[in-house]
């Protein structure tokens, strides 16, 4: 067997095994259903009380749940994939997982697929409060586009998670500081809470620099404006493209971040 | 014939601030295949470093390391093919899963088919008796478990060389011996198969390894078999006294220059109070002992000869205890 086929299949392999880990411990425990669920409902609930009371249009609602549940997914890549090579290393786990050989790349698309398929619920579960409390409407015309524009949306998102991760793994504790940094900024730039075209011209420029922000955008266009799919290339191609390029640096990133760990003794050194 | 392992003038310097620390001090070792290896050591000594280094976990910053005649450096993922790593008071694995759920996982990243992962398991179970706790959550098992749990990880792959990081320590006696006991059926059942072991107890390397290592602050000072180490202090007369109405300090500091002692070690028996001494003699005999003792204002409570041990070789080698 080749070796990058076997690479390939050895990826493939910790990947499935990483999510089911990432599937199964999540969801032992009902309390996720706390955490993950009610307490963003209430931070949504705040802002679509705001706008039914400003008397803001209907389309308005739908635009905050989606909003909200997309944010979850930001929230996991930057809390839950970015973090892990650092409580990995933390609990042991981390050299065991090196010296098996199985690529690292494979135990974060595992991460990520567990993440995306628990987060996946969560958001779900998020909407269809927010249909049924809220009255929010979607066009379920706008649902296949809806559905390609989310799935480009991940791709781009997690593989930003992934040199996410390799700051962690390099910098531990200082990566929380890079999540901080991204988390904020991007509550208000991705306007999760607003159509991004109520930016200035120049605000809405750099906001499409973010996967995020195009996506959340496409996703309302679909689900609350009813926009077909020709409608979206825009969006699909610099998903597509943000997809690639984050994908490249991010293995790129990791491979150099093993190596610089390996030589200056932060794969064991839980101290850094 | 390739060597299991071999390391050619190995160092690994660390950065503490302004200092550099010496992990590992151009260190050369030769470990033959089919054979328990162990490197013995004083806690700092540089035993898990060579380890991490060998399991490609850190690269070394000067010198060569191979294992089965991969370069550790340059060959990292043919090297990670055919070797393992326990390590032990370590319990690698997610608390929220069955021991049985973490060994699966590990057997996926060791690129074992789905359903071959479960036989594996299986048949672990069954050679290290871990039916009992195999579906138990890994955070709610006990230390002797976690043991069990983590070497079953380690030979999930059947590594040709597994390295075990004092695999024993925390262990009851019982628990320990029946993982030395697995240990040495492990590589007496295959002659390919080469353990690696790090520890810090003079027993354990003495009943398990076939060679071992003598290290100490980054340097390897000898190398032989138990019997060819302890030889070294063959010369020797060794002395076990117990000693009452004399401290530890008192005793050292009247022995610090007797020309007829090579070294001795001691410990206070936290019951009696009494101390315990090992004396390394070459001249002289056990009434230069009684005199000592009596001269400090002590009593000897018993005194015999005793065979000499690893403990002895490095107390000779080092001049310090272990």
């Amino acid at each position: 067997m080749s070796g990058l086929k076997s690479n390939v299949i050895r990826g493939f392999k910790a990947a499935i095994a990483r999510s089911y880990v990432r599937v199964k411990g999540g969801n032992r425990e009902p309390s996720w259903l706390v955490w993950e669920v009610f307490l963003p409902l209430l931070m949504i609930s705040s802002v679509v009380y705001t706008y039914q009371n400003l008397n803001a249009p209907r389309e308005f609602v739908g635009f905050v749940i989606l909003g909200g549940a997309m944010m979850s997914f930001w929230f996991n890549v930057l809390w839950g994939m970015g973090s892990v090579m650092y409580w990995e290393r933390e609990r042991g786990n981390l050299e065991i997982f090196i010296v098996t050989g199985a690529p690292l790349y494979g135990l974060l698309l595992g991460m990520a697929l567990g993440g995306m398929l628990n987060t996946t619920i969560r958001a779900l579960a998020i909407i269809l409060i927010g249909v049924f409390v809220f009255n929010a409407y979607f066009n379920p015309v706008g649902i296949p586009g809806a559905i390609l524009i989310f799935i480009l949306t991940l791709a781009a998102l997690y593989s930003l998670g992934l040199s996410l991760a390799s700051i962690y793994l390099m910098y531990a504790r200082s990566g929380w500081r890079a999540s901080e940094l991204l988390s904020e900024p991007m509550m208000f730039i991705s306007g999760m809470y607003y159509p991004i075209t109520v930016f200035p011209f120049l605000l809405q420029l750099i906001a499409s620099l973010f996967p995020l922000a195009i996506g959340i955008d496409g996703i309302r266009r679909c689900l609350v404006l009813g926009s077909s799919i020709n409608s979206l290339i825009w969006h699909i191609t610099m998903l597509v493209i943000m997809t690639v390029v984050l994908l490249w640096i991010g293995l790129k990133i990791l491979r150099y971040m093993e190596m610089r760990a390996r030589r200056e003794g932060r794969l064991i050194l839980r101290w850094i | 014939m390739v060597l299991a392992i071999e390391t050619r003038g190995l160092t690994r310097v660390f950065e503490r601030g302004d200092r550099l620390v010496y992990a590992l001090d151009d260190v050369s070792i030769r470990v033959p295949r089919g054979v328990i290896y162990g490197l013995l050591g004083p806690n700092g000594a540089g035993k898990t470093t060579l380890i991490r280094i060998l399991a490609t976990l850190l690269l070394p910053t000067r010198g060569e390391a191979f294992v089965l005649g991969f370069d550790v450096v340059r060959e990292a993922d043919r090297v990670r093919r055919v070797i393992n790593l326990v390590s032990g008071g370590e319990k690698a694995g997610y608390g929220i899963l069955t021991v049985r759920e973490n060994l699966w996982f590990y057997s996926q990243l060791y690129g074992l088919g789905f359903s071959e992962g479960w036989r594996r398991i299986r048949e672990l179970a069954d050679l290290l008796d871990m039916h009992d706790f195999l579906d138990v959550r890994l955070n709610r098992i006990s230390t002797g478990m976690a043991q069990k749990y983590s070497l079953a990880r380690g030979l999930l792959n059947d590594p040709l060389v597994l390295f075990l990081d004092e695999p024993t320590i925390g262990l009851d006696v019982g628990a320990a011996r029946y993982i030395r006991g697995v240990i040495r059926r492990w590589v007496d059942e295959d002659r390919d198969r080469t353990i690696f072991l790090t520890t810090h107890y003079m027993g354990e390397a003495e009943e398990l390894c076939d060679l071992i290592s003598i290290i100490h602050r980054g340097r390897i000072i000898a190398t032989g078999t138990p019997s060819k180490l302890k030889s070294m202090v063959s010369k020797e007369v060794v002395y076990k006294v117990e000693v009452k109405g004399v401290s530890e300090d008192s005793l050292k500091m009247a022995c610090s220059d007797l020309d007829w002692l090579v070294g001795l070690s001691s410990k206070t028996d936290v019951e009696s109070g009494n101390v315990v001494v090992r004396f390394i003699m070459r001249d002289g005999d056990a009434s230069d002992i009684i005199r000592l003792i009596e001269g400090l204002g002590g009593e000897v409570v018993s005194i015999s000869k005793v065979e000499p041990s690893l403990e002895d070789v490095f107390l000779k080698l080092v001049g310090e205890e272990f």
